[in-house]
């Protein structure tokens, strides 16, 4: 029978891996629940982060600078791609989303692997984050540890600004019922550029704090893609507090089953998916319009 | 002057409709020249009709029948290792493995879409693409059946008819792919035009009302489903012929991707979408990729972009794009 | 009817190769992934063969005395499995006329164009791809890379010899995994020593926390290791410093995870790590030191020479020697046997090419993962000589 501390170790490994998860899938579930968008490109914002990163600390540059860096860059990317490249999509329906995002992510995914080269392109953490710390009962990972505190503050923040601010109630008005919000006036197209910059910008900000779990590499957005719309479908689309329950309930899993049953690991994820969505099709904590 | 309507129809013009029909002549007229022209690329035309087939299958359900699915591959690959594995462990005929491949893919469609087609939008797109991915996995460990991640060893397809083998030079394996496709071909186009074909139009546009007039939507989107795995498992059986081997990437979630930007490219609910995607996608691919490797990820990614930017329909609209446009210049220029 | 034209065509091409074209360019096919996740392996093949180019130049003299430019004809596989392959090889024969071809990063890529070599009787050079029978399926294989049977058995048995008894395996979930796994176990119990538990990790898994709780609780003398170039590799030994495996006592054995070209990614804990290996690369033979000061003027000084780029090397040497003693158009029969019975001369060290298995053997490298000059690199320890493939020990052929 595995000890306390044994099992706390696999709790916190799976809360942790779904903090990841949970950064750069919650910016993907307000979009798409905002915007009703199907976005396969949002692997590549948080590929561009990790890259940055990556860069960035290779080459000597200081790492909290480096992970502030990362962040606005695909913020900013994902404004002008929504400007340009997003917005007609919103009236064209599924399968232009679908295949314009696609193209999108070949794209990036060619410049990345043209910039930066075919190899895996590692993320240098700094020293303290490498080693194990002593907890009290046992020695973890100081970098999982790191993550759980970033995913916390992150989901403190976002809990505050959604629920507690003028923005939030705007954006949960207009996933509620976005026709009634643009007839009481809102400005719809600011509203969506500000959100779409901001879910990049965390999807960034995430890409580059994962890297030691989702290395990044030219296969990236592609590889994970199908691991951030399952969290928000799982979820729920535009489900901010369900983005996070998914998340915590997919890494735990994920880690739970690896452990007792590693062969069937990979079959356990999707069938987990699966039996989830056939239980609760609109996920788990739907927004209200759609539950 | 007005004329006064008589108690008479007009008559119908007497007479084939000589340019609808060489209209669609067309893509099976190239095929041809292309087995004379190209009697050293063979295997790369075998490929495209193989994924204009695939393609096809997947316009019936989501081009017709509005099932937005990323889990085609599953089909495929199912009807390519069964007819592999049938080559293998029972009897090298191909037409024999064909249709247990056929048979074998249409089961799968049925129980799966049995336990999914209740649900829609984003939900069902993740079950297609959890069964999907437990098929895959479930290939890549089962090495005693699939020959896992080294794919299926030891195929041995006899000629076809006992005459015909399938060899290097793929003449054989042209020609059956083509009769195959255009055989599916003739049966799909009759299956949208007609009343069932019809009805899963008005399903996707609305099953509500197609509900409330008594049309039992579920059932036939169940029907159409079983029907499209079924073609989707021709065309891996046609694949597993032809490359004489099966590998794990015909389940792949990659391919189900491909497979559904091919068909958007080329344009949904028209069935030639399936055979313009396919050529353009695979010819754009196959001349870039030798210029430079990562080169082509740009190249098809930029066309896709532009595709849904410029041409609602998919690329079958440049014609109508063009003709307007043509128009339009014409307009201006006499105006 | 065009079949039977097509068999003269397959005799005809075989019989009298590049007939038809000019015999001043000789192509070679080479296949190999340049995108995707193992665009390693494409790129170092071509890097190694244009620096040996730029060495050797780009023309070889025949027998009879006319020169013959080598030229490489890239194919990418694009991640698109061995039916892609297939159509590669078939287009680079029939259409570019190649006279051998080459490359071949993955098993399965080797194995899928089997059948049609033997069709049209082609030379087929294998550069990396490890699964130990592959040499059976062509009499047209040939292989200058390695096995995994060969790189693990020498480790299982330094692994007793050093004293480890209890070792937990973690190994990949693909056919080169099965392979490492079990030719280490087997040969590893057979001396005595105990496997106390054997993980199979997902192909592409990145996240081995869990997998390192495991082996921590379950006390082992070593850990051994086998992973795909790449993220999985660079991520387990990432993992096996963060847990603090290292300072629990459990050693970390390997094959090819701490390649040069990978340690940028890790800290200092790695030091210590015993890989064996058929290639290290800090190793002072003199066309070692050639291939990397080539490599480094042509590429910059990142630029890492790899078991790719040797075998890449070797692989164009081998080609060029037999179009220097045969010249472009000879039989394939001829070349394979030409080349069956080459020595390499290989900046790797002694290699040889077994002429009844028509695949490599060569010295194996138990190194250490050691700190030079403030960089991390493997030390050669001890060497085992002019290995065989063990499995083909194990399974002799039944008939040549």
């Amino acid at each position: 029978m595995p000890s306390l501390s044994f099992a706390a170790t696999i709790i916190l490994d799976g809360i942790s891996y779904g903090m990841v998860l949970f950064i750069i899938s919650v910016g993907l579930t307000v979009t798409m629940g905002l915007m009703r968008l199907v976005n396969l490109a949002h692997g590549s914002f948080a590929m561009i982060g990790g890259y940055i990163a990556g860069y960035l600390t290779q080459n000597g540059y200081n790492f909290y600078l480096a992970l502030l860096i990362a962040s606005i860059v695909p913020g900013i990317l994902g404004g002008l791609a929504e400007v340009t490249l997003f917005r007609p999509l919103y009236r064209k329906g599924e399968l232009a989303q679908v295949l314009l995002t696609i193209g999108f992510v070949f794209v990036v995914t060619a410049a990345v692997t043209g910039i930066f080269g075919a190899f895996p392109y590692p993320v240098k953490f700094p020293d303290y984050l490498t080693r194990p710390l002593d907890i009290g009962f046992r020695t973890y990972p100081g970098y999982r540890l790191f993550l759980i505190v970033v995913g916390a503050i992150i989901a403190a923040v976002l809990w505050y600004v959604i629920e507690g601010s003028l923005f939030g109630a705007r954006l949960r008005a207009a996933v509620d019922n976005p026709r009634m919000a643009r007839a009481v006036g809102m400005n719809v197209n600011v509203l969506f550029t500000g959100t779409f910059v901001i879910g990049c910008a965390l999807a960034g900000l995430g890409g580059a704090v994962g890297a030691g779990i989702l290395s990044p590499e030219p296969s990236y957005a592609l590889k994970y893609v199908v691991l951030f719309l399952v969290v928000v479908i799982v979820g729920g689309e535009g489900s901010f507090k369900g983005s996070f329950v998914a998340a915590m309930a997919l890494g735990v899993i994920d880690t739970v089953g690896k452990y007792f049953f590693t062969e069937a690991a990979a079959y356990l994820l999707y069938a987990a998916v699966f039996v989830l969505l056939l239980w609760r099709p609109q996920g788990l904590l739907p927004p209200k319009s759609v539950a | 002057m007005t004329t006064i309507p008589t108690g008479k129809t007009p008559a119908v013009p007497a007479g084939i409709n000589w340019l609808g029909l060489a209209g669609h002549a067309v893509p099976w007229v190239i095929a041809i020249v292309y087995y004379f022209m190209a009697a050293d690329y063979l295997t790369f035309g075998t490929q495209i009709m193989i994924w204009i087939l695939f393609a096809m299958s997947l316009d019936l359900v989501l081009g017709y029948a509005g099932i937005v699915t990323l889990g085609h591959a599953a089909f495929f690959g199912i009807g390519a290792y069964a007819a592999g594995i049938f080559s293998i462990h029972v009897s090298g005929d191909p037409i024999l493995g064909h249709l247990v491949a056929i048979v074998v893919a249409a089961l799968a469609g049925l129980i799966t879409g049995a336990m999914i087609l209740h649900t829609t939008g984003v939900t069902f797109l993740m079950l297609t693409l959890a069964i999907v991915s437990v098929i895959f996995e479930y290939a890549n460990q089962a090495k005693w059946l699939t020959g896992g991640d080294d794919g299926l060893q030891g195929m041995v397809i006899n000629p076809l008819f006992g005459v015909y083998p399938f060899n290097i030079f793929g003449n054989t394996a042209y020609i059956y792919t083509m009769v195959v496709l255009f055989v599916w071909f003739l049966i799909a186009r009759r299956l949208v035009r007609s009343p069932f074909g019809r009805s899963l139009d008005g399903i996707r546009q609305n099953p509500r009302r197609m509900r409330a007039i008594g049309t039992p939507v579920w059932w036939r989107l169940l029907a159409i489903y079983t029907i499209s795995a079924a073609i989707a498992g021709s065309a891996g059986a046609l694949s597993a012929h032809s490359t004489r081997f099966v590998g794990l990437d015909t389940l792949s979630l990659l391919t189900s991707g491909i497979v559904t930007v091919i068909l958007i490219l080329g344009g949904t609910r028209r069935l030639y979408g399936a055979f313009v995607g396919a050529v353009v996608y695979f010819y754009v691919q196959d001349w870039t990729a030798k210029i430079s490797p990562y080169f082509w990820e740009i190249i098809v990614g930029g066309m896709l972009i532009a595709t849904v930017l410029f041409l609602e329909g998919g690329l079958m609209d440049l014609g109508r794009v063009a003709r307007n446009l043509f128009l339009r210049l014409r307009r201006s220029r006499t105006a | 009817m065009r079949w039977f034209a097509g068999a003269v065509a397959a005799v005809a091409l075989s019989l009298s190769a590049g007939a038809a074209s000019a015999a001043e360019v000789v192509k070679i096919g080479l296949i190999a992934d340049f995108t995707g996740a193992f665009a390693v392996w494409g790129t170092q093949f071509q890097h190694a063969i244009e620096a040996y180019q730029a060495i050797h130049g780009k023309t070889v003299k025949g027998p009879d005395g006319k020169d013959y430019e080598i030229q490489y004809v890239y194919r990418d596989n694009v991640s698109a499995g061995p039916d892609k392959t297939k159509q590669l090889a078939e287009e680079l024969i029939l259409r570019e006329k190649v006279k051998m071809l080459a490359g071949f990063d993955l098993s399965p890529h080797a194995m899928a164009v089997a059948d049609i070599v033997n069709q049209v009787k082609m030379p087929v050079i294998i550069m990396n791809a490890a699964t130990a029978s592959i040499t059976r399926n062509s009499p047209y294989f040939i292989r200058v890379s390695m096995t995994i049977p060969q790189n693990v058995v020498p480790l299982a048995q330094w692994a007793y010899k050093s004293g480890i008894r209890r070792i937990y395996m973690i190994t990949s979930d693909y056919a080169p995994g099965y392979d490492a796994a079990n030719f280490f176990s087997k040969e590893f119990t057979k001396l005595g020593g105990q496997i106390i538990g054997a993980d199979k990790s997902p192909q592409q898994e990145t996240n081995f926390g869990v997998y390192m709780e495991k082996v921590l609780q379950a006390k082992p003398d070593a850990l051994y290791m086998f992973q795909p170039a790449g993220s999985p590799s660079v991520s387990l030994v990432k993992a096996y410093t963060e847990r603090g495996l290292k300072q629990a006592g459990i050693k970390l054995l390997g094959t090819g995870e701490t390649e040069e070209f990978q340690m940028d990614a890790f800290n200092d804990d790695v030091i210590g790590t015993i890989t064996s290996f058929h290639y290290t690369e800090t190793n002072k033979t003199p066309l070692n030191v050639q291939l990397r000061a080539t490599l480094t003027k042509l590429y910059g000084p990142k630029e890492t020479p790899d078991i790719a780029s040797v075998a890449a090397w070797d692989g164009t040497d081998l080609i060029y020697r037999s179009i220097a003693v045969l010249g472009p158009n000879a039989d394939g029969d001829k070349y394979i046997d030409f080349m069956r019975h080459a020595k390499l001369n290989s900046p790797r060290g002694p290699a040889e090419i077994d002429p009844v298995e028509r695949d490599i053997v060569q010295n194996m490298y138990i190194r250490r993962v050691e700190k030079r000059d403030g960089k991390l690199v493997n030390i050669d320890i001890d060497t085992v000589p002019m290995v065989k493939d063990p499995w083909k020990l194990e399974n002799p052929p039944k008939s040549n």
